[in-house]
């Protein structure tokens, strides 16, 4: 039976377990990395160096981590931070990369040109807006999970949500369903 | 109704977008930079009791089998009553007041 993130926690904290944490990076590391590449537009090594930064520093504090919240929004919320500060750091971050970003892709279902469009409505939403849907539309966080992971009150998380998802309805208009 | 579809629709696509990225050695270039293995609490404990142990042998061979302390307690017993007294009143009051600093810093200040 496969081990819980409380599980892998835990023997991490008892016994400094590396391979119990090598286990959470293998569960989260796709999501993690997904949402810091949709936050730094792109820069795939950009994201995989904060990605990286996000699981050491989740490895350092994992004693504040008290599962009050789910793992994964405890890690979204590092990752946030980590974003923040690079952010920060580079003033502005940098400009669209949309080749390099599909062709990172799996090919799936969805039409090219449809993936096209939605990565370039994502990317013109203003930054709380396209984070505020990330979290809650892309990767499942509730409302009140994403407020906690943006440190912004709830009532903010919800306006920023349906304001980026009008937005990407909008822009996406020709492509909905009829 | 329309709404709904729509609404329904961009969560689709939003979740599509988010694919699964493949490891490529992420895991392990993460492992790799992670700090040597940490000391564990039970055995600092052991390391910290045994060195007090070896340095406590040490001082008492180094004093001469620790006949000053029972040279201290004569002197002491040999005081006035009220000097006597008067340091255990001190104590007292010492051992109280690191007390409820203890107690003070564990609740944050509060004492209740």
């Amino acid at each position: 039976m496969a081990l819980t993130d409380a599980d892998l926690v835990a023997r991490v904290l008892l016994d400094d377990d590396h391979h119990a944490f090598a286990e959470l990076v293998r569960n989260h590391q796709s999501s993690v990395r997904g949402l810091l590449r949709q936050l730094v537009r792109a820069d795939v090594s950009l994201a995989d160096d904060l990605a990286q930064e996000t699981f050491l520093r989740a490895y350092k504090n994992l004693r504040s981590f008290r599962g009050e919240a789910r793992f994964s929004t405890w890690l979204y919320r590092i990752a946030y931070n980590c974003f923040r500060e690079e952010a920060r750091k580079r003033k502005e971050l940098v400009g669209i990369h949309e080749a390099q970003l599909e062709a990172q892709h799996d090919p799936q279902t969805t039409d090219p040109a449809l993936r096209h469009d939605l990565v370039r409505a994502l990317q013109l939403l203003p930054l709380h807006e396209r984070t505020a849907v990330l979290l809650c539309c892309q990767n499942g966080l509730s409302h009140d999970e994403a407020a906690r992971v943006l440190e912004i009150p709830l009532g903010t998380v919800k306006t920023n949500v349906l304001r980026g998802r009008e937005k990407l309805k909008r822009s996406l208009a020709a492509w909905g369903p009829n | 109704m329309d709404e709904n579809l729509q609404e329904d629709w961009l969560d689709a696509r939003l979740r599509d977008e988010a694919a699964y990225i493949d490891d490529g050695g992420f895991t392990a270039h993460v492992v790799q930079k992670l700090p040597a293995h940490r000391v564990r609490h039970s055995l600092r404990a052991v390391i910290l009791l045994g060195v007090t142990v070896v340095a406590s042998v040490v001082a008492y061979l180094l004093s001469g089998g620790g006949w000053f302390i029972a040279e201290g307690v004569t002197r002491f017993a040999l005081l006035p009553l009220p000097v006597i007294w008067l340091c255990a009143a001190g104590a007292t009051v010492v051992v109280m007041v690191g007390g409820l600093a203890a107690a003070m810093s564990k609740t944050g200040g509060r004492l209740r």
